[in-house]
């Protein structure tokens, strides 16, 4: 996936804070940032950790200059996110990252949890463009639905029906975000529905510009097995290409 | 940039080895990249130097598993020496060093004395201005206890990186040890023209997590990095600078000008900048101007003239 901008430390702006679902947030802020693409994310700086935390953008809308995240309540790093107020700065690294590579071709989007996020925003996009898709979500419980999919899971797995749902909607491609088992269980059926899969991956990050090597996978390639870092090769990885282990 | 006044040079007296840095700070070997990673975020001439990531005789893929734990103040890492090898880096990375015109100390490791000395060998054969020699390397044929905690052992591989090489030799050392002072004065005996410390210090993340009945441990045992390593640096650059005469750079924790001016105190020549550059890219630069203008306003007229200042 080969989508390049050039990457810089941002101001933001809060203009709004706002609970979505259980122990989760979402942020909207104005920056000046000009180009982002949905899979790619920004590492905001909090004064109380010690490295940065990353987030998928959720949204970006080039004409108000806003960005968009969505978050879950796990630490220090969200908690000072979530007590942000309206017109407050924050500081953050972007556009980090290559996001997915869409193609004219028939989509199923698949997220799970806070995993929505940049699944939320390549929608947008493949709307945009006139691309045909069809999104499910998956949550564990109703507090934690987080709005915006054709079909939601709550409970269960967001995979229980996916052949299905892959087969009545003529799927061509697939895009995901999810935590990894489950995103290794999509890659292995897409796999052997041989349909393409595009997964955007986590991994604990320090220097989130490819520099540090701390955030690596394997991947295969050119039939060897390599490393590749999930902030600047990735985010977004083939399915059928990533090394689990 | 006007940053001029920031210009020093390390030497070694007793050879008359130096190594002139623009300004007196240089972005830390495995944080920094190869070559021109930062460079979307600074000038990579304003910087006195890169120290690249730490370069072995054959590419290495690191360690598996988890990598990074973050800690209070601090991260741990086991990267593992993740790296290109020797000869990737002299065909494609040091192009783009000599082309852009960045200056850098190639930092290598080894698990052989035969190992650092090819290194050795073949920075010599290109030219390559100053090396940094990382010795917390398991030392694979003495049990695999590090190379940089015994000093005998640190002068007989300094001695023979010295017989090799010809340029400005900096080792790297280890804080994991009782006594920093030996090392230091092996190392300068060995020939070194430089010493730089600290290395990461030895930790363990742990995580517990207690999720319906049961517990759910992690752990990361790697490096510490970060300013909760400071004072244990302040000490050790302050050891190191009573029993050698040759220069010392300092690092462990640097994130602000302040920190610059205690480092001084115990008697830094120049300084590394290691994990802040993860908080801010930008770090480098931001520090060397915000001592340009402390020195500006305060009419010192060189680094010189103020790190006497301090370090008096
Ligand atoms: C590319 C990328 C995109 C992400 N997008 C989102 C998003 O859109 N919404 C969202 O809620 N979360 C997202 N995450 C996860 C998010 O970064 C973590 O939940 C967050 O860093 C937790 O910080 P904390 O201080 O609150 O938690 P703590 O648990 O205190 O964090 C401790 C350490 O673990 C790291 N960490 C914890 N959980 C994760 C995780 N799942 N992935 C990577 N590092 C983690 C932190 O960065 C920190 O170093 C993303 C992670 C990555 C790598
Ligand atoms: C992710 C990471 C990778 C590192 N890799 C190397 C290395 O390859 N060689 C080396 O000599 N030191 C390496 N170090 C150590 C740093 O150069 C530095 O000595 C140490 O981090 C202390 O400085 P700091 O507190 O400013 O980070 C690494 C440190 C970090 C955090
Ligand atoms: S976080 Fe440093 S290489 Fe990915």
């Amino acid at each position: 996936m080969t989508l390049e901008s050039t990457k810089n430390i941002h101001k933001g702006i809060i203009k709004n804070v706002e609970k979505i679902a259980f122990n989760t947030y979402a942020i909207e802020f104005f920056s000046n940032l000009n180009r982002v693409f949905p899979g790619q994310f920004i590492s905001i700086y909090c004064p109380n950790t010690v490295l940065r935390r990353p987030f998928s953008v959720m949204d970006f809308d080039e004409n108000k200059n806003t960005l968009k995240i969505i978050f879950k309540l796990k630490g220090e790093g969200t908690d000072y996110l979530r007590n942000l107020k309206e017109g407050n700065n924050i500081d953050f690294l972007a556009p980090l990252g290559n996001g997915f590579n869409i193609k004219k071709q028939k989509a199923l989007l698949v997220g799970a949890g806070v995993g929505i996020a940049p699944i939320l925003f390549l929608r947008k996009v493949l709307n945009e463009r006139n691309i045909e898709n069809y999104f499910i979500s998956g949550f564990k419980t109703e507090q934690e639905v987080i709005k915006g999919a054709d079909k939601t899971f709550v409970g269960g797995s967001v995979l229980d029906e996916i052949e299905n749902i892959i087969k009545e909607n003529n799927i061509e491609i697939i895009y995901s975000c999810a935590p990894m088992i489950v995103l290794r269980k999509l890659s292995e059926i897409a796999n052997r529905l041989s349909i393409p899969v595009q997964i955007a991956l986590e991994k604990v990050m320090a220097c989130s510009i490819g520099v540090c090597r701390g955030c690596i996978i394997k991947i295969s390639k050119d039939n060897d097995i390599v490393n590749a870092s999930v902030c600047k090769d990735g985010p977004v990885f083939l399915g059928s290409e990533v090394v689990w282990d | 940039m006007g940053l001029e006044k920031l210009k020093t040079v390390l030497k070694n007296e007793k050879t008359g080895h130096t190594l002139e840095l623009k300004t007196p700070i240089i972005g830390a070997s495995g944080t920094y990249g190869y070559n021109s990673e930062f460079e979307d975020f600074i000038d990579l001439n304003c910087l006195g130097a890169i120290s690249t990531k730490g370069i072995t005789l054959e590419k290495r893929p690191g360690n598996s598993g988890e990598r990074l734990f973050e800690v209070k103040g601090g991260l741990i890492n086991r990267i593992g020496l993740e790296n290109v090898g020797i000869d990737a880096f002299i065909e494609e990375k040091l192009p783009v060093l000599t082309e852009k015109k960045i200056d850098f100390l190639l930092n290598i490791a080894g698990s052989t004395i035969e190992d650092y000395e090819k290194l050795a060998q073949i920075a010599n054969e290109n030219n390559i201005k100053a090396i940094e020699v990382n010795v917390s390397c398991p030392n694979v044929k003495q049990g695999c206890l590090e190379f940089g905690l015994n000093p005998n052992a640190l002068f007989e591989l300094t001695r023979k990186i010295r017989m090799n090489y010809d340029g400005f030799l900096v080792v790297k050392l280890s804080p994991n040890t009782q006594d920093i002072r030996a090392l230091a004065t092996a190392a300068e005996q060995g020939g070194a023209d430089c010493i730089s410390a600290i290395n990461t210090l030895r930790g363990l993340g742990v995580k517990v997590d207690f999720v319906g009945d049961k517990f759910i441990k992690k752990t990361v045992q790697g490096g510490l990095s970060g300013s909760c390593i400071k004072p244990v640096a302040l000490y050790m650059v302050n050891q190191i600078k009573q029993s050698v005469k040759i220069p010392v750079i300092a690092m462990g924790g640097i994130a602000s000008l302040n920190d610059l001016f205690e480092f001084m105190a115990v008697g830094a020549d120049a300084f590394q900048i290691g994990t802040s550059n993860f908080i801010d890219p930008k770090i480098c630069f931001n520090l060397a101007v915000k001592l340009k203008d402390f020195m500006d306003k305060n009419n010192f007229k060189d680094f010189n003239e103020l790190k006497g200042a301090i370090f008096e």
